[in-house]
C-alpha cells in the first residue's frame, strides 16, 4: 500500500532523512535480541506508518501493541515502549510494570523516548519506583516527511502547550529539527520570524549553531536559502475558516490522518457493508497531485470534463480506426482510470456535505465575520448555535474567529456567552474557557480591533475571485486570502521591512537575521535583486525557502503556498515545515478540556 | 662496510636468525642490583618498578631500613618513589596492568595500587574477599588486567579486571589427591581472551598432575607419562601453547590440553629461575649466569651473563633487563635478513649496495640497479620495512635513503609509504630517547596503537611530547589538552584563580569544541569552586554547563542558563535539583520569579503532585488556581463509585465546589468563575433531588440545558420550569430547548400549544426546523407561513420540497441570488427549475427598470 509517500520528486533530498529514521528504528529493534513486544503510544502510529512499513517491524520479531493502562497481553519477555516524552504517558508504563510485578512476571523493559529522553518523565518513573527496572534510550525522530514538500515535526499539542501552559518544550524540538536539517543541507543564511514563539525558535537555533556548529565550509551553497518562521498565533483567523480546496475539504469532513482518509468501503464503490477502507492521499497519486490544491468547485468540473473526454475517447475507439500511437494514448488514459474513479467517489461523497444548508450557512457566517461589518448578526448566529447545542467544537471555531477579529468581546457579551456555554455544555467546560482565554482566543475586549486595518492593508478580502483561473491565493477560501500566506508572500518577495507597520499590529515581535558565512556580507540584503545568481544552486534547480508554521498549518494554506511556488517569476521552491497538519476542528479540539 | 658486521651479531637457531640489539647501555640508574629486588616490568616498553625483596636476606648498605618502592622508565630514569609502609605481611607479587597501574599483592590478600607517579590509588581491596580474611596468599600470577592467586590452603582466587575489581573465588582444586598437603609446584594462566568460556583458566601443577581450574569447575588434564611433576610453566603469548620444565630436566612444549609438541633435554635438572616465550618461535630458560634459547631444532643458543637479568616478554621478542643494560632479543625480520645476510643477492641487498656505490660515486650503482630493475618495488619495500625494525637511527637513515634512492627509479611505488615510515620512526625514536624511555618496536607500536601511546605519555605527564605527536600524526589533541588542564589545576594550588584561568584558557582555546565543563568539574573536585565557576562560564554547550553549575552549587545561575538555552529538559533538571535541596517556601519563591520554570513546575505538578501544587498556589496567593484544582477534585470525587449517583455522598462534592466558589470570590477578577461555581453547586443539589424524586440516575453531571430537556422529555414540566427560573434561563434558550425536547418525544400538540402561548421570541423558524428534523413535513407546514422573513420562509419551503411556494416567497424578498441558489437545490426537477428561471428573469427585469 502506498501509505509511505513517494519523495523522489522532492526539491530537497528528504528521502535520506526518512531512511535515516528508518535505520535508527531498526537498529533499536536489532539491539534488543529476540522476540519483543513493541508498545507505541497511539498518537505515534500515524507518524511511524509514514516512516516504516509494519511488515518491516514484524521482520524484526516485533509484536505491536498500543499503549494503555491495561495489563500487557503478550508472551514476550522483552517489552519495548516507543513513546513521545510526554508526562501523562508515564502512568501507563508504571501501571503496566506494577501489574507485571504483582503477577510475578519478570520482564525486561525498554523505554525509547521520541525524540529524546526527558528528565521530568524519568522523574515520574523514579517516583513510581520502576525506573531501575527499565533500560532507557531515545529515538531521535524529529522530522516526519509527509509529502514531497511537507515536513511535520509531529507535535500535536505544541500550540496549546506553549500558549496555555507556558511549556515551550516544543520550541526547542522545532529548533532541533531545523538544526538537523542544517546538518544535511547547510546553514540557512536568512531567517525571518514573526511571533513570539518564532523569534524564540530563531534564537534557540542560533544558540544551537554556536554550541554545535554545522561546518558550513563543506557546502558551497546552502540548499535552503531562507527560513520563514510564523506563529499560528499571528493568524488564528485562517484555520478557523472552512477550507475550500479539495484536500482541505477532505480534511474538514473526513479527517486526513497522516496522509490518508478512512471511510466506509461503500463510498468507494466496494460493496462490503461496514468495512472501512483507507485511501492514501499524497503526491504519488498523479491525479490527486493535480487537483488537491484546487478549489473544490473547480475539482468537480475537472473531474466531469475528464470523465466526458474519456467517454468520448471510448466511443471513438469503437467506431473509427486508430493509429497505434493513438491507441497507446488511449491505453495510457485508461491506466488513470482507478485514480479517476477514486476521486469521483470522494468528490461525490464530499458534495453531500457541501450542499447541506448548515454548511452553506456556516460559510456565509465565516465570511460575514471576516468582513467584520455586521457584529450583531454574527453575535446572534453564535448565540443561536449555543442555544441549539450544536457540537461544541463547531461553536468554538466561530467563536474564536469572532473574538479574534474583534480582538475580544465587550465584557458583558463575553460573560453572557460564557454563561450560555456553561449552561448548555456543562460546567466542566470552565477549563476549556479558561484555556481559550489564556491563549487569547476567546477573551474580554481590551483594545480596539485592528482587523479592519490589517484586512484592508493586506487585501485579505478579494471580491472578484475566479476560482477556476485564480490569480491570487484568495481562491483557496473563495474570496478570503489567508493572512498567514499573505505575510509569507511578502516575506519571500521583499522581507519584513516594507510591511513592518502591519506586522506591528499583529501579535508578537518579528525578527530578520543573517547567519553563517553571510552574516557579515551586506550585499546579501534582499532575496532577489543583484544576487539572484547566488540563490541558484549550481545545477539550475531553484533554491529553497523553508516555511515553518509553529502551531500547525492547514491544507488550504499549503495549497496557497504551492500556488505561490508555481507562479511565474517565483525564484524559489517552497517547502513547508509544521508542528502538525491542523484544521480549525483539530486546533479547537486541543483546547477543549474538561475539568472532570 | 657495515654489511658484514650487521649479520655478524646474529645467532642462528635452527634456520632462523636472532639478534639482541642494545636499547639502553648503560642504564641511567646507579647502584641497582636486580637480585636484591622484586621487579615488575611493564610490557610495551613500560615502566619498571623495584622494591627490595623481603623474602631474601640482603645486606643493607648506606640506606634506610624502610623499603622504598621506586619506579623507573625503561632507560632506568627514576620517575617516582615512595616509602613502602603497607601492612599485611610480605609482598607476594607486583605487576603492571594494561593501563599502567602498579598492582601489589601482600600476604593477607590486600591489593595496593599505585600510579606511575607512585601515588597510591584508593581504595585498597582484598583479593580474598571478606570471608577468607585469615588465609595467606603464597603465589600470584598476573596477566593483562587480571590476577590469580592461591593460598596456603590451596584456595584459588582471581580478579579478572582491575578496572572493575571484583574478587572471585574459583573452584577448589582439592579433589586431586594431595597426600602431604603439598602446594602446587607452579601456576600458569590462560587469559580470558583465549578461552572458550571467556573466563580465566588456571593451570596448576599439583603432584604429578596438572589441573585446570575455572570459576565453577576443576578439570584434571592428562600429562604424558613420566613428565610430571612440572616445575615451571608459562603460557605463550597467543594462549595456545604451554612451555614447561619437567622434574627431570626437560623443557617441553605442550598444547594447552597437554599434548606434547616438542621437548629438549637440558643439561641441568635444576629448574630455571625464569622461563619465558620469545615471540612464538622460541623459549628462553635462565639459570644463574646462563640464558638458554631453545627453538625447534637440536642446537640451542647460549648467552652468558655475569649479572642478574630479568626477562620481559613482548609480543615480538623479549627485553632483557640487567643491572647495566636493556637489550631486545628478537627474531631478525625477513626484510633485514634479505638485506644483510652474508652473501645475500636479493634485490633489496643489491639496492642497499647500490646506494653504497652511489655514495662513493661508483658506476657500479647503475649496474646493480639494472640487475634488479624488474623487482625494484619489492626491494624498496624491503628497505622501508627493514628501516622500521631498526633501533639504530643511523641505520634507519641509511635504509630509508636506500629506499628513496630506489624509489626514484620506479614509477609505480606508493610514494607515501616512505613518508609514513619516516613519520612512524620519528615518533618511535622520540619516545625511545632515554628521557622518555619507552622503547617500542614497530610491531609493538602498531599493536599498542598511537592513541594508547599518547594516553600513556599523558599519564606520565609528558604533555608537550604527546601534544606534538598528536599534532604530527593529525590526531585529536583534545584528550591531551584536557588532561594537561586537569593536571595543571591539580599541580597549581599556589596560583591564584584569575592567573590560572588565563593560563588554562590560553591552551584550551587551541582545541575547538573542548569541554570547558569537564575542566571546571575537575577544578571543583580540587576544591577550587571559584575557578570552576569562571571556567564553566566559557562552556558553550548549555547541556554540559548546567549540570556542572548545579554540582558547584550555583543553582540560580544554572536556572538562568537553562532558561536561556530554551532546553526545557535542562530547566527541569535544575528544577528537580532545587526542589530537592530547598525548603518548599524557598523553592516556591525561586520559581515564582521565573516564568518558564514556574510553568514547567505547574505542568509537572498538575500531572503528579497535586497537593504540592496546591501549596504552591496558596503560598503565592493564586487563590483562583487553587479553586480550579478543588473544582477539578470535585469531579474526581464524582467518579468515585462510593459517591455514586443519587446517594447523599454528593455532599462532599458540593462542599468542595463551594470552597472553590469562596476562593474565587476572594478576587474581583473572578466573579464570573465564582458565580459559575455557585450555580454548579446549586445545579448538583437540584439534580440530586430530581434523581431522588424520579428514581432515575440520569441527571447528575448533565448541563443545565440538558437537565431542562430531560425534564420535559420525562413530562415533568414543573421541574423544568423550576430549573429554568432557578438559573434564570433566558427566554430565547428556553424556547429552543422546549421546542426540541417536545419534538424529540413527538408531542406535536404540545408543540403547537407552546407556539400559541405567545408570540415566540425566536420566531417560528425553530419550530419549522424541529419538525423538519423529525421529518414531519405536515407539522412544519403549520409554522412556515408564520415566518416573518420571506427569505427564511422561502428556504423553509425549499427544504420540504415545495418549489412553487419557495419561489413565491423568494420573489417577495426580491433576492435574485437566493433564487439562483434555490434553483440549484431543485436542479433535478425540471419543472421547478423553470419556475425559478421565470421568476428570476422577472426580478432582474425589475432591477433594470
Amino acid at each position: 500500500m502506498a501509505q509511505i509517500p513517494n519523495l523522489d520528486n522532492a526539491p530537497l533530498n528528504i528521502t535520506s532523512l526518512r531512511e535515516q529514521s528508518q535505520k535508527e528504528l531498526i537498529n533499536i529493534l536489532k539491539n534488543i535480541r529476540g522476540k519483543k513486544c513493541l508498545i507505541i503510544d497511539p498518537k505515534l502510529g500515524g507518524s511511524l506508518s509514514s516512516i516504516i512499513q509494519t511488515s518491516l517491524l514484524k521482520e524484526h520479531g516485533v509484536e505491536l501493541r498500543h499503549l494503555s493502562a491495561d495489563p500487557i497481553q503478550t508472551d514476550c519477555t522483552k517489552v519495548v515502549y516507543l513513546l513521545r516524552s510526554q508526562l501523562d504517558l508515564m502512568k501507563f508504563i508504571c501501571s503496566n510494570v506494577h501489574n507485571d510485578i504483582s503477577k510475578g512476571l519478570q520482564r525486561e523493559y525498554y523505554v525509547y523516548f521520541i525524540p529524546r529522553r526527558a528528565v521530568a518523565c524519568e522523574k515520574v518513573l523514579e517516583e513510581e519506583k520502576v525506573h531501575h527496572l527499565i533500560t532507557i534510550g531515545e529515538y531521535p525522530l524529529y522530522i516526519v516527511p509527509l509529502d514531497e514538500d511537507v515536513l511535520s515535526f509531529e507535535l500535536d499539542l505544541a500550540y496549546k502547550e506553549s500558549q496555555v501552559d507556558g511549556d515551550t518544550t516544543s520550541l526547542w524540538h522545532i529548533a532541533k529539527a531545523i538544526h538537523k536539517l542544517e546538518f544535511s543541507f547547510g546553514v540557512i543564511p536568512n531567517v525571518r520570524a514573526k511571533g513570539k514563539a518564532s523569534v524564540r525558535v530563531a534564537d534557540i537555533l542560533n544558540r544551537m549553531q554556536a554550541e554545535e556548529p554545522v561546518n558550513s565550509s563543506d557546502m558551497v551553497v546552502p540548499e535552503i536559502n531562507t527560513l520563514i518562521l510564523l506563529d499560528r498565533e499571528v493568524d488564528m483567523v485562517t484555520p478557523m475558516c472552512s477550507q475550500l480546496t479539495y484536500e482541505g475539504l477532505l480534511d474538514e469532513f473526513l479527517r486526513i490522518n497522516n496522509g490518508s482518509v478512512e471511510l466506509d468501503s461503500s463510498i468507494m464503490g466496494v460493496q462490503q457493508e461496514g468495512k472501512k477502507t483507507k485511501v492514501p492521499l499524497n503526491s504519488s497519486d498523479k491525479l490527486f497531485k493535480e487537483i488537491r490544491d484546487l478549489n473544490f468547485e473547480v475539482v468537480v468540473q475537472i473531474l466531469r470534463q475528464k470523465a466526458t473526454s474519456m467517454k468520448q475517447d471510448y466511443t471513438e475507439m469503437t467506431t473509427t480506426t486508430q493509429t497505434v500511437s493513438e491507441l497507446k494514448d488511449f491505453v495510457r488514459k485508461l491506466n488513470s482510470l482507478p485514480e479517476m474513479t477514486r476521486h469521483i467517489n470522494l468528490a461525490q461523497h464530499l458534495s453531500t456535505f457541501t450542499s447541506k444548508p448548515t454548511f452553506l450557512g456556516q460559510l456565509d457566517m465565516e465570511h460575514t465575520i471576516v468582513e467584520a461589518q455586521s457584529y450583531d448578526i454574527c453575535f446572534e448566529y453564535i448565540e443561536e448555535m449555543i442555544h441549539k447545542q450544536e457540537p461544541l467544537v463547531n461553536v468554538l471555531r466561530l467563536l474564536i474567529l469572532f473574538s479574534v477579529t474583534n480582538s475580544g468581546l465587550p465584557k458583558k457579551q463575553f460573560d453572557y456567552l460564557r454563561r450560555e456555554l456553561l449552561h448548555s455544555y456543562g460546567f466542566e467546560h470552565m477549563a476549556t474557557l479558561n484555556n481559550l482565554e489564556k491563549a487569547g482566543l476567546f477573551k474580554k475586549q481590551e483594545s480596539k480591533s485592528n482587523w479592519l486595518t490589517i484586512k484592508r492593508a493586506l487585501q485579505l478580502v478579494v471580491d472578484d475571485t475566479d476560482t477556476a483561473n485564480p490569480n491570487d491565493i484568495a481562491y483557496v477560501f473563495s474570496g478570503y486570502a489567508p493572512l498567514s500566506i499573505r505575510l509569507i508572500q511578502h516575506a519571500v518577495r521583499s522581507g519584513w521591512r516594507p510591511i513592518e507597520e502591519i506586522l506591528k499590529l499583529l501579535p508578537g515581535p518579528h525578527s530578520e537575521t543573517k547567519r553563517g558565512r553571510f552574516s557579515s556580507s551586506p550585499s546579501f540584503d534582499t532575496l532577489q535583486g543583484a544576487s539572484v545568481n547566488m540563490d541558484r544552486v549550481a545545477d539550475g534547480r531553484r533554491s529553497i525557502v523553508l516555511v515553518v508554521f509553529i502551531g500547525g498549518v492547514t491544507f488550504a494554506e499549503i495549497s496557497a503556498l504551492r500556488f505561490l511556488s508555481a507562479q511565474e517569476g517565483m525564484a524559489y521552491d517552497l517547502i513547508v515545515g509544521t508542528t502538525k497538519i491542523v484544521s480549525g476542528h483539530t486546533l479547537a479540539e486541543t483546547f477543549v478540556e474538561k475539568l472532570g | 662496510m657495515a654489511n658484514v658486521s650487521v649479520a655478524a651479531e646474529w645467532q642462528l637457531l635452527g634456520d632462523r636468525y636472532y639478534r639482541k640489539p642494545e636499547l639502553y647501555q648503560p642504564m641511567r640508574w646507579k647502584h641497582i642490583d636486580l637480585s636484591r629486588n622484586k621487579v615488575a616490568c611493564a610490557p610495551f616498553g613500560g615502566p619498571i618498578a623495584l622494591i627490595r625483596d623481603d623474602s631474601k636476606i640482603v645486606q643493607l648498605y648506606a640506606e634506610s631500613a624502610l623499603r622504598k618502592l621506586r619506579i623507573f622508565n625503561s632507560a632506568g630514569l627514576l620517575l617516582s618513589d615512595t616509602v613502602w609502609k603497607n601492612p599485611g605481611g610480605r609482598l607476594i607479587g607486583l605487576s603492571w596492568t594494561d593501563d599502567q597501574t602498579l598492582v601489589c599483592i601482600v600476604q593477607d590478600g590486600t591489593v595496593y595500587r599505585y600510579t606511575v607517579h607512585a601515588e597510591p590509588l584508593e581504595p585498597n581491596l582484598s583479593i580474598l574477599g571478606r570471608e577468607h580474611f585469615d588465609e595467606n596468599v603464597v603465589e600470584c600470577v598476573f596477566w593483562g588486567n587480571g590476577v590469580v592467586c592461591f593460598t596456603e590452603t590451596c584456595k584459588v582466587f582471581s580478579i579478572s579486571d582491575f578496572k572493575n575489581p571484583v574478587p572471585v573465588r574459583l573452584a577448589d582444586p582439592a579433589p586431586v589427591p594431595t597426600e602431604t598437603e603439598e602446594l602446587p609446584h607452579c601456576v600458569a594462566v590462560i587469559e580470558p581472551q583465549y578461552t572458550m568460556s571467556g573466563n580465566v583458566e588456571v593451570l596448576l601443577s599439583i603432584g604429578d598432575a596438572v589441573v585446570m581450574v575455572e570459576e565453577d569447575e576443576v578439570q584434571p588434564l592428562q600429562l604424558p607419562p613420566g613428565d610430571g611433576p612440572l616445575q615451571k610453566m608459562v603460557v605463550s603469548g597467543n594462549g595456545r601453547f604451554v612451555a614447561s620444565f619437567t622434574h627431570d630436566g626437560r623443557m617441553a612444549v605442550y598444547s594447552t590440553r597437554f599434548e606434547k609438541i616438542f621437548e629438549y633435554q637440558c643439561e641441568s635438572a635444576l629448574p630455571p629461575e625464569q622461563l619465558a616465550w620469545c615471540g612464538l618461535d622460541s623459549v628462553l630458560l635462565y639459570w644463574d649466569d646462563m640464558l638458554l634459547m631453545v627453538g625447534p631444532s637440536d642446537e640451542p643458543v647460549r648467552y652468558l651473563y655475569d649479572e642478574p637479568i630479568v626477562l620481559i616478554p613482548e609480543c615480538d621478542g623479549v627485553r632483557i633487563l640487567s643491572n647495566t643494560s636493556m637489550e631486545f632479543l628478537q627474531l631478525v625480520p625477513n626484510s633485514t635478513v634479505s638485506i644483510f645476510k652474508i652473501g645475500s643477492t636479493s634485490p633489496a641487498a643489491l639496492l642497499f649496495d647500490a646506494l653504497d656505490h652511489f655514495d662513493r660515486r661508483s658506476a657500479k650503482a647503475d649496474e646493480n640497479l639494472r640487475l634488479i630493475r624488474s623487482s625494484l618495488p619489492e626491494a624498496v619495500e624491503a628497505c622501508v620495512d627493514a628501516a622500521g625494525h631498526e633501533f639504530d637511527v643511523s641505520r634507519q637513515r641509511t635504509l630509508l635513503r636506500a629506499a628513496s634512492y630506489g624509489q626514484a627509479f620506479c614509477s609505480n611505488f606508493q610514494r607515501d609509504r616512505i613518508q609514513e615510515m619516516c613519520r612512524t620512526l620519528r615518533v618511535l625514536n622520540a619516545v625511545c630517547s632515554p628521557e622518555i624511555g619507552i622503547p617500542l618496536s614497530i610491531q609493538q607500536y602498531k599493536l599498542l596503537t598511537p592513541s594508547v601511546l599518547i594516553g600513556r605519555l599523558i599519564n606520565a605527564h609528558q604533555h608537550l611530547l604527546s601534544l606534538r605527536i598528536a599534532e604530527y600524526l593529525g590526531m585529536n589533541q583534545e584528550v591531551v589538552i584536557m588532561h594537561w588542564a586537569c593536571s595543571k589545576i591539580t599541580a597549581s594550588s599556589a596560583i591564584s584563580d584569575a592567573t590560572l584561568l588565563e593560563i588554562l584558557l590560553d591552551k584550551l582555546k587551541l582545541c575547538k569544541g573542548i569541554s570547558y565543563a569537564a575542566v571546571a568539574a575537575h577544578a571543583d573536585k580540587n576544591g577550587r569552586r571559584r575557578l570552576a565557576a569562571m571556567l564553566v562560564e566559557h562552556e558553550p554547550r548549555s547541556s554540559k554547563q548546567v549540570p556542572l553549575l548545579l554540582s558547584i552549587g550555583e543553582e540560580d545561575t544554572a536556572l538562568t542558563k537553562a532558561t536561556e538555552s530554551g532546553d526545557t529538559d535542562l530547566v527541569y533538571l535544575v528544577l528537580f535539583h532545587i526542589w530537592q535541596k530547598r525548603q518548599p517556601l524557598e523553592f516556591f519563591g525561586t520559581i515564582q520569579a521565573r516564568t518558564l520554570a514556574r510553568d514547567l513546575f505547574i505542568t509537572y505538578a498538575r500531572c503528579h503532585k497535586h497537593e504540592f501544587l496546591k501549596d504552591f498556589f496558596l503560598s503565592t496567593g493564586q487563590l483562583q488556581e487553587v479553586a480550579f484544582l478543588l473544582w477539578k477534585e470535585s469531579w474526581e470525587l464524582g467518579k468515585n463509585p462510593m459517591a455514586s449517583k443519587g446517594s447523599p455522598l454528593h455532599g462532599p462534592r458540593i462542599k468542595l465546589i463551594e470552597k472553590a466558589q469562596n476562593l474565587f470570590s476572594e478576587t474581583k477578577e473572578h466573579t464570573f468563575e465564582s458565580k459559575a461555581a455557585e450555580e454548579h453547586a446549586k445545579l448538583l443539589r437540584m439534580q440530586h433531588e430530581l434523581e431522588v424524586t424520579t428514581k432515575q440516575a440520569i441527571f447528575v453531571d448533565s448541563s443545565i440545558s440538558d437537565t431542562i430537556r430531560t425534564c420535559i422529555v420525562l413530562g415533568n414540566h414543573r421541574a423544568a420550569v423550576k430549573v429554568r427560573t432557578e438559573f434564570k434561563v433566558s427566554e430565547k434558550r428556553w424556547y429552543w430547548l422546549k421546542i426540541f425536547a417536545l419534538a424529540t418525544i413527538r408531542d406535536w400538540d404540545a408543540l403547537e400549544k407552546f407556539s400559541k402561548e405567545k408570540r415566540p421570541p425566536i420566531g417560528y423558524r425553530p419550530f419549522v426546523e424541529a419538525c423538519i428534523e423529525a421529518e414531519e413535513k405536515g407539522e412544519a407546514l403549520k409554522y412556515i407561513p408564520k415566518i416573518a422573513d420571506p427569505r427564511e420562509r422561502a428556504e423553509s419551503y425549499a427544504r420540504i420540497g415545495m418549489a412553487k411556494e419557495a419561489a413565491d416567497a423568494a420573489s417577495q424578498a426580491k433576492d435574485g441570488e437566493l433564487l439562483g441558489r434555490l434553483k440549484l437545490t431543485f436542479a433535478q426537477n425540471a419543472a421547478a427549475s423553470s419556475i425559478f428561471d421565470t421568476l428570476r428573469d422577472r426580478l432582474s427585469f425589475q432591477g433594470v427598470s
